[in-house]
């Protein structure tokens, strides 16, 4: 979708935050308490049946005046509501009134397990997703072909950025089929052969400063095209 | 069951934006005590990955990684090749990191990771990213003005060399493996591992010889 997320190359949002602190090195990784728990709760729990995409969607679906103006881990906490109440495990009156009316809408399920900072260090490790899959069809595009970009976009759930559309650049890397991200946001799991592509900044922005610089995108088979034929 | 329903979903956040509480504080607290209600989740679960993630798993494992990597060429070679088996060999797959591509920096290249369409970052290796890495003006100026970035955060890159941005739009994340400052053959693994920043890992930090200059 042609959302408020996408801002790859908009002017306007002035300068970066550089003096901020790499927390770590303060034996720290938040700077909030609530950010922690917002960080801890995705880790936690998600709707069973959700997927990475669907989540992403649904973030980028956020009030533009919201998604720019809240904190990230609030977006998060926000994206996390709106799947609870569309998943059907929260009602929207227990999420205004922010307690739980257990009476009508119990769950039939057997309590979370209790995990130690161990367990978590663990879970993490083991939890690796991979979206790689083996397909019949052989990819349409080989390491230095040149291609183009998809003139529009999808109004879905969609990873081909604005400001790579319609543009000419070139096959870095073949990695394998991945599962693609606008169906997936959708319920539908398909994959689709996934390529890096490598664009001149010449090639993406009329202003561009050193024309020797280059931007790689990881993007879908169907994001492209040779020759001006749709694949 | 979800819908997979974008409409509705665009509907909840504009009921949310006018009935959830204001502050962040207040929003995730609510968020925590009806998922514990629920029985979803328990609240000393969210202490133990906070912990983890605040003491195991942050940039220091990203910097043993590129400590290894200065250290070891057979590992420096399966670390380029495949970043996420070679991570394994430390113990350090794990969130957002089963597709990892190291890319290197040379004297005649630099690079650089964004993600403009959310924050795509390799969670189990350089822990929880920073504000900046998630702000609109770091994720727009990356891909359209990288040399400008970089200036902002003191990095000055000469005209001969090359930059290279990464814009993580799928589920690949990237991690720059910075040149080995000189002089540093006698040092221990550990005590290179010290020598490498957070940003330098992003590419925001490129010469970590002149940092150890000025701590000298």
């Amino acid at each position: 979708m042609d959302g408020i997320h996408d801002v790859g190359g908009k002017q306007g949002y002035g300068a970066i935050d550089v003096d901020e602190p790499d927390l770590y090195e303060l034996g720290k990784a938040f700077n909030h308490d609530w950010e922690a728990r917002e960080w801890g709760i995705s880790r936690c729990a998600r709707t069973p049946d959700i997927n990475i995409d669907w989540w992403r969607h649904c973030r980028e679906l956020i009030a533009p005046i919201d998604y720019l103006s809240r904190p990230y881990f609030d977006t998060w906490a926000q994206t996390d509501f709106a799947t609870y109440v569309d998943g059907g495990f929260f009602t929207l009156e227990e999420v205004c009134s922010g307690y739980s009316n257990l009476g009508s809408n119990p769950l039939d399920q057997a309590p979370p397990k209790t995990m130690k900072k161990a367990d978590a260090i663990i879970a993490d490790r083991q939890n690796t997703c991979r979206f790689d899959a083996e397909i019949n069809q052989a990819p349409l595009f080989s390491i230095g072909d040149t291609v183009i970009t998809n003139q529009h976009g999808f109004s879905g759930h969609t990873r081909l950025p604005q400001y790579a559309r319609n543009r000419v650049g070139k096959v870095h890397a073949l990695n394998g089929a991945h599962v693609f991200p606008d169906l997936s946001a959708q319920g539908k799991k398909t994959h689709q052969h996934l390529y890096t592509i490598v664009f001149e900044t010449g090639a993406l922005w009329a202003d561009c400063v050193n024309k020797n610089d280059k931007v790689f995108l990881d993007l879908w088979e169907t994001y492209l095209s040779i020759n001006g034929l749709s694949k | 069951m979800v819908e997979f329903n974008a409409k509705k979903v665009a509907e909840l956040h504009h009921h949310l934006h006018s009935h959830l509480p204001s502050e962040s504080a207040l929003r995730v607290k609510a968020l925590e005590t009806l998922l514990v209600a629920k029985g979803l989740i328990n609240s000393e679960s969210i202490d133990a990955w906070i912990e983890a993630y605040t003491e195991d798993i942050g940039p220091k494992r990203g910097a043993q990684v590129v400590a290894k990597a200065w250290n070891d060429e057979d590992f420096r070679q399966r670390l380029v090749q495949d970043g996420s088996s070679a991570i394994d060999e430390l113990g350090y797959l794990g969130n957002a990191t089963g597709h990892l591509k190291v890319i290197e920096n040379t004297k005649s290249v630099h690079n650089l990771v964004v993600c403009t369409l959310c924050s795509c970052y390799p969670f189990s290796i350089l822990g929880i990213a920073p504000a900046w890495y998630k702000a609109a003006a770091y994720r727009s100026r990356a891909v359209r003005d990288p040399r400008g970035v970089l200036a902002e955060f003191g990095v000055q890159i000469s005209n001969d060399i090359e930059v290279r941005v990464w814009d993580s739009t799928a589920e690949l994340r990237y991690l720059v493996l910075p040149q080995r400052p000189s002089n540093t053959e006698a040092l221990s693994e550990d005590e290179l591992a010290s020598l490498v920043t957070r940003n330098s890992m992003i590419g925001t930090d490129r010469d970590l010889i002149k940092k150890e200059e000025v701590k000298a």
